[in-house]
Order: structure tokens, then sequence, then C-alpha cells
């Protein structure tokens, strides 16, 4: 790759200071500095303002044959933006913009690389009557990938994951075109994908091998004036699932459904490993606690709604009480612990209900036998129609035996679980998406195949990530 | 409040604390580099350091940042850049050097970050990788080697001559000889900003304070620790302690943000210089005569003003409130806050060596603070620090909004 003339043409596109090939800059974006992943190699670092910015990235990269790499913030537990074969790190950052809300229909144009505290700040400010679903990372990071991978909010009950928040998109192409899909290809309005052919699937968990992503309306959320989080504490998992699961389906204006271990609460408490009991279970400590949200219009419907979660919970054994806390912080980091190392990482899934249990049971035996702490994370989406089932493992980064323990642990646990069916890993780093090939039905990977080779004719959009990957 | 129930600050060193954080590590302060190798790595440039956290709208803090545009200007990207210093992963180059130069050192990021370490020290190691640098002969800055080299010279970095620093001291300030308080001027304030000079000489007089102005002030040697110089730094320190000590010195105010945060904490805790003399800031001195009755505000100023928190004496010194309280006394200012103020507040670009090396960066900064105190319609952006002062003197446009010490201000009402 001959960097020095690529360079000088990007710098033609972006401006010289918008460009680097510089070690300093490339080291920034070789590596995740969360997860136990491998490094990898940023050739050129480039951020451009606008999509036509983007666009000539991509014919010049074309042009090349050298790799692609979209990225907003490089955070994400499966590394999906670390750049596996080098290439050119399209650093959206510029692309920051709050382009237009539409109350009426409630959702948000965004441009790429608008990051969550963008979001939120922007409509506190000029719509603080609405609310954008808010996800466990950071601030810093994008509200696009979010969604693009599966990423969950506070809302999921209400609005399944952030892909479904997806209203429309407009995307740079692999080959460097410039496309719609949704109601914004043949209309002013970003209203939905609805009754179109959904072309925003050729760009959804495809972790960015098939285009860039420049614009995205994704949908708002009212501000109701009742509401009210209530924390119910159980004895074990399998005890306190099911009175989840009865919740899901009992309407009862519920907008958020989540539970963890002990385990779990420990770590976004931020306890050393060392403080904390390895085993609440056998130590008869409590190992349940789930988050119910609930909101209304009025405060009689509300107090209903209440009523009815209280009796149900009650009736099942489980203890429940209302929280100081309405609403989860935007800042509360998933499974990142700095007591133990600044190091997280996940095996996440989304699965069929009827396994949340056994997936925590399997998860929690491997954790155990390693001595760490099972942390363990469920979320319901969408009405309850199907859920996030996620163990999360802590380390120091800055310990490579550590890593090394990190990693074997993590795949142990995701071999495991992946027995169990229906069970399918979001944001999978790629040392699991062969899993994903392995289980796919042969005649839809061949399609997969197609599609990626018609949208990134020269397989440079982050090659050595994703389903439709190399 | 809900801010108020979950963070509190540490005295001296204006860094909010978690209260429900835990802090694994307890580090000392102004140690070299390799004292934070253990902590700094925890960082996984989240992001946080970017925007103010949780509250006032989520408005961006980091002047190198948004200017730079690279994750390597913000504060996650210095602390890998660190990280990967001391862990042999990265060298050290000139561009190195220059990002973690192209830094107010304002701290605005450090407010932000939920990891305890990097909130309460980071700091330390952005001014520990600057004494790296001039150790393997990376920095300071060319422009920065100029003015120290006149500092070292003519003892100010403003390229100005000594002998005229008291040039400003008008003939009817009275000054007592055998004073054991001195007022130390500083160097812009003798050579930029000489009103602030005389309006705090004539309030001591007002006020029939007894005190003196050395002949041979030397500056205080914030310009030069501040880009990493510590070893000249130091040396300039125990000058003027020695000529403190050679006149008598018991007290000393200033009306410097900059020379109050090098008097009072860098020349002992960083340098080790223990000088036993008392240093306050002149809003300090002039809220406990306000308070005692001592001084009288006589006279009414009509003016709706704004006030911008120094970073050397708000987020470095942890003083926000006591010139907010001497401005609300003030009769007829009324006294609105700009959305970015106390320890989120943006910084005027001026400090850490940035004004003299990075000028575009530092006119971004001066333009954005500008921005935001118009839009809060006050008629005057006032700061009790001559730095600021004088950059936004430099950077206001057109008379649009006036740029004033709280010095001129307490001297128009006595």
């Amino acid at each position: 790759m001959n960097n020095g003339k690529i360079v000088s043409e990007l710098e033609k596109v972006v401006g010289e200071k918008y460009v680097s090939a510089q070690p300093e800059i490339q080291f920034l974006y070789h590596y995740d500095f969360i997860t136990a992943e491998p490094e990898g190699k940023c050739d050129i670092a480039i951020i451009p303002n606008s999509a036509e910015e983007v666009q000539e990235i991509v014919k010049i990269a074309n042009k090349y044959k050298t790799p692609v790499v979209p990225w907003v913030s490089g955070i994400n537990f499966g590394s999906i933006a670390t750049p596996r074969k080098g290439g050119i790190v399209v650093d959206l950052r510029r692309l920051n913009r709050v382009i237009e809300v539409n109350e009426d229909d409630m959702y948000a144009v965004i441009e790429g690389g608008v990051t969550w505290a963008d979001l939120k700040g922007y409509l506190e400010k000029n719509h603080p009557n609405l609310r954008a679903g808010i996800t466990w990372s950071p601030p810093g990071t994008g509200v696009v990938p979010a969604c693009l991978c599966y990423g969950m909010f506070d809302l999921g009950m209400l609005g399944g994951t952030g892909a479904e928040f997806i209203n429309g998109m407009e995307v740079v192409l692999g080959s460097g075109d410039l496309i719609k899909v949704g109601s914004c290809s043949l209309s002013n309005y970003w209203y939905g994908r609805q009754p179109l052919p959904d072309l925003a699937g050729l760009f959804i968990g495809w972790e960015g091998t098939t285009g860039i992503i420049t614009k995205m309306a994704v949908k708002l959320w009212p501000k109701l004036p009742y509401r009210t989080t209530y924390l119910a504490i159980g004895a074990k998992m399998k005890f306190g699932v099911p009175v989840m699961l009865k919740l899901s389906k009992a309407g009862l204006g519920i907008c958020d459904i989540y539970f963890v271990n002990l385990g779990w609460l420990q770590s976004v408490q931020e306890l050393n490993e060392k403080d904390v009991i390895k085993d609440p279970v056998k130590n008869k400590m409590p190992d349940f606690f789930g988050l119910i949200t609930t909101q209304a219009y009025t405060e009689k419907q509300h107090k209903a709604q209440c009523e009815a979660i209280e009796a149900i919970c009650t009736e099942s054994k489980l203890r429940i009480r209302p929280t100081e806390e309405t609403q989860a912080p935007i800042q509360l980091w998933g499974c990142w612990n700095f007591a133990r190392g600044g190091g997280g990482q996940w095996i996440g899934s989304y699965c069929s209900t009827r396994d949340i249990v056994k997936y925590y049971e399997q998860s929690r035996e491997i954790c155990i036998k390693y001595g760490r702490p099972p942390q363990f994370y469920s979320r319901l989406m969408f009405g309850g129609h199907y859920c996030v089932a996620r163990t999360n493992i802590n380390f120091n980064k800055n310990d490579p035996d550590e890593i090394k323990i990190a990693r074997k642990l993590l795949k142990e646990i995701h071999d495991v679980v992946q027995e169990l069916d229906g069970v399918v890993m979001y944001k999978p780093p790629k040392w699991a998406v062969q899993t994903y090939h392995d289980k796919t039905f042969p005649a839809t990977s061949d399609l997969i195949r197609k599609i990626k080779q018609l949208l990134d004719p020269n397989n440079i959009m982050n090659p050595g990530q994703g389903i439709g990957g190399d | 409040m809900e801010k108020e129930k979950k963070i509190e600050y540490i005295k001296e060193k204006g860094i909010s604390k978690l209260v429900l954080e835990h802090e694994n590590h307890k580090l000392e302060r102004n140690k070299q580099l390799e004292h934070y190798e253990d902590v700094m790595y925890q960082c996984g440039k989240c992001g946080t350091c970017r925007t103010i956290f949780k509250e006032a709208g989520w408005e961006r803090v980091c002047p190198s940042g948004e200017f730079g545009g690279f994750e390597a200007f913000y504060l996650g990207g210095k602390n890998l850049l660190t990280w990967g210093i001391n862990s042999g992963q990265i060298k050290w180059t000139e561009n190195l050097a220059k990002i973690f130069y192209q830094c107010s050192v304002c701290l605005a990021c450090t407010q932000q970050c939920q990891i305890p370490e990097i909130h309460h020290y980071a700091g330390e190691w952005l001014m520990a990788m600057r004494e790296e640098a001039v150790r393997l002969g990376f920095g300071p800055m060319s422009e920065q080697k100029r003015y120290t080299e006149h500092i070292m010279k003519e003892n100010n970095p403003y390229l100005e001559k000594h002998e005229n620093r008291l040039d400003w001291l008008p003939s009817n300030i009275k000054q007592s000889p055998d004073a054991k308080l001195l007022y130390f001027v500083g160097c812009t304030t003798s050579y930029r900003e000489q009103n602030v000079a005389i309006a705090t000489a004539e309030i001591l007089n007002s006020l029939q304070i007894e005190f003196k102005i050395l002949k041979d002030e030397y500056c205080c040697g914030s310009p030069v620790y501040m880009t990493g110089q510590t070893q000249k730094a130091k040396k300039i320190a125990e000058k003027n302690i020695e000529i403190f000590k050679d006149s008598g010195i018991e007290k000393i105010i200033t009306s410097c943000a900059g020379c109050y945060r090098t008097l009072k904490d860098t020349y002992p805790k960083k340098f080790g210089l223990d000088h036993g003399i008392e240093v306050i800031h002149l809003p300090e001195f002039l809220l406990d005569k306000l308070n005692s009755g001592t001084l009288k505000f006589n006279n009414q100023i009509n003016m709706k003003i704004t006030y911008h928190d120094p970073c050397h004496i708000g987020r470095h010194m942890g003083i926000y409130e006591t010139p907010r309280e001497i401005l609300k006394k003030i009769p007829g200012i009324e006294l609105v806050e700009m959305i970015r103020n106390r320890h989120n507040a943006w910084c005027c670009g001026s400090g850490g060596g940035v004004r003299s090396a990075f000028k575009d960066l530092s006119a971004f900064a001066a333009n954005e603070r500008i921005e935001e105190a118009k839009k809060t319609a006050a008629e005057a952006i006032v700061s009790c620090c001559p730095f600021c002062l004088n950059q936004f003197k430099t950077h206001i446009k057109n008379n649009e909004i006036k740029a004033l010490d709280i010095s001129e201000l307490v001297r128009k009402v006595i």
C-alpha cells in the first residue's frame, strides 16, 4: 500500500488537517482499548465532514483496493471497528449534526457520527418532550453503530433492538455510490421503512462491511409524565425470570425490563473481584435483581399499572420496591469495571426467552470453574417477543496473562451457550463469526455472499469482520 | 439537587469527587510519569471526557480536541498515548510532543471522566509527559523556548525590558517600604493589563492596607513550568523566594490567577519549596474585607455581566464561588452564567503555552468562549485572571462585548 500517494489524494478531499498516517494517530485506531480481542492495524485515519467526502474517500480506496473501516468511537465488545487488514479508518466524528427532528412522527435524522451525548444534548435543549432510547455504553459512543449492530436501549420493551428504531438511512456503498433507503428515498419524510422493499437489511447486522451510513433516522419517544422503576429481588435467577416474563406479557405500560445476577451488580458498582463473593448462590445470597420500568400518561393509569406490577411480583415471592433512579443514566457502562483493570468483554446473544435460565446456569458454571464471579444480564425485548442474554467478564487489560485467560473463558462460554438452539451472538468478534457460517442455512449464506459482492465489489469494506466478510 | 448529592469538590484542586466511586489507587501528585503507569491504561477512550458529564446539555469541553479533530487531542487519546509510551508500544516523536503541547492543560476533561484514577490524576501525567518531552529534547515548542529564554534574561515572557516592569505604577500609589505584605503584580498585568495593576493598588490604598511592590519582581515561572521545564521553573522559584525572604515578605496578594496557583501550589508541592508565605488571590482578600465590613461598595454599576472561571484558580485550585460572591454584592450588577461554568467552564485558550505556540487553537478557544458569553446577553465578560482578560480583549471584535477584570469593577464602586 502506497500510503504517501493515498494520503496525498485524501488530503485533497478533506484537507491536510484531517488526514494522518502518523504513528501517534494510527495507534489510537489500531485497537479497541477495552476488549481482549487482538490488535489490528490502521494505515491512514481520515475525518470527513460530509457524505460527499465519504464517497470520494471510498472511491479512492476502491482505486487502490485498500480497506475502508467505518469508525465512530471504536469501542464495542466485539472489536468490530478494529481494522483487521489495515487500510483507511474513516472516523465519522465530524458528521455529528442532528439534521432534523420531526415531532409529529417522532424521529430524528442524524449524521453517521452523532454520539449519544450529541443526541441527548440536542433533544434536551430543543425537544425536551421527546427522548431517544438510552444504551448502556459511554456517551461518546455512536448512535448509528449501536442501531446497526442490534444494540439495545432502555426502551427495548417498546421498540425492540436499535435496528428496529431505524426509520431510514443514507448510505455510501462499498462502490462509492450514495443511496437512500426507507421513506426518505422517495419523499422528504423519514418516518419509516414500510411499505417499500426493506433495503435497510443490507446494512443492519453487517458490521460495516457493506457501506458507510452517513445519515440515519432514529425513532424518538414521548416522555410520559408518570414513570416508576421497580427493583425486584429474588433468591435465584430461575425464580425471578418467570415473573419477568409474566410481566412482559401483561401490558402495564412497561417500557423496560431487565434483570441481572449479583455478580453483574457488583461489577457495575466498581467492586474489585477480590472483594466480592464468587458464588452467591452457594452462599445463599440473592442472585436475581430485576428492574421494571413503567410509564403512563395519567396518574390514575400509572397507579393501576404500579399496583398490578407489585401484585404480580409479590404473589411470586419477589421482594419489590420503587427505586430512586427513574431512568437509567446514559453513562452506565454495561460491563466495564475500572477497579478490575479496565478490560471488559461479553458473550452477548439474542435468544428465545425459554433459554434465559439455561444460558445463565451454563455460563455461570464456567465462570466459577475459572474462579471468576459470573456476571449475567438479560433484557426482555419488544413486548417480550425475544430477549438478550449475556455474560460479562472483566480483566486487567495491562496484563497479557489475564487477557489470555479472558479469551479462553469467553470462548468456552461461547461454545457452550451456542449449543442452545436459537442463541445468536451479536456484535460478534472475528473468531465467533465462524459459528454464524456453520449454523446458517447454506442458501442463506450464499445469498449473503452475493449481496456482499454486489455492494462491495472490491471487498474493501471492513474486511475480516462480520458475516459477509472473508 | 442530584448533582450535589453525588459530587463534592476537593479543596485546592478544584476536582469534583464522585462520592459513589471507589478510589482504588491512592496516588501522590506532582510525580514523574512512572508513578502513574499502573492506572493510565484503564482509559478505554470512551469519549466521556469530551462532553460535560450529565449536565448542561452535554456541551463539548475540550478546546484541544475540538480543534485538533483526532482522538489524540482529547484526554482519552492522550491517556492511551501515555500508556503507549510507558509500555513501549510507541516512541517519542516531534509529532507526539506537539500533540501533548497542543493543550492548555485546562483540565475540563478530567472533570468529566468517571474512572476515579483518571478523574483525579490525569492532569499529573499530562504535565509529566511535558517534562518527559523536555528531558528527551522534544519540548518545549520553539515559541515557548523563545519566551523562556527571555524570562531568563528579562524576567518576563513578553519580550519586554525588565527595567520597564513598573512603568504602569502611578505616582499617587502609596507604598510602605517596610510592609510585610507584597502585591505580586505578575508579568501579564505589569506589561499588558496595567489597568488591573492600577485598580488593585488603588483598592489596597483605599483600604489603607500597608503593602509594597518589589522593584525587582520577576516572573513567577508559570509559563516555564506549564511547558514542562520544571528545573528551569524551579530555579526561578528559588530566586523569587530568596527575594521575598530578603524583603521580609510574610504575605502575598496577587491579582493574577496563574501567579497565585504557582506561588501557592506549585512552589511547595511540585518544587518542594515550602516558603511559608501566605499567598492569597485578590478576590479572596476582597471577599474577606467585604464580609468583615472593612470594604464597602458605595457606588453602583448598572451592568449585566457574565463570569469566566479562569482554569488556574477554578479547576486547578478549586475557587469558583469567591469571585461570584463579590460580583453579586456589587450594587447594580446582574450576574448571569454561561452554559459552561465552574468546573465545566470552557477554557479561554491562553494557558499552558498554547497562546504562544498554537495561535489558531488559542483563537478558536477564545472565540468559542466569547460567543458563549454573548449568548447570555451580558455587556461584559468578567474574570480575575489578566491572561484570560488579555485573551478576550485580543479576540473580541467590534466591541461586541466588553472584557473586564473584577478589580476594575470593584475599583469603580468603592
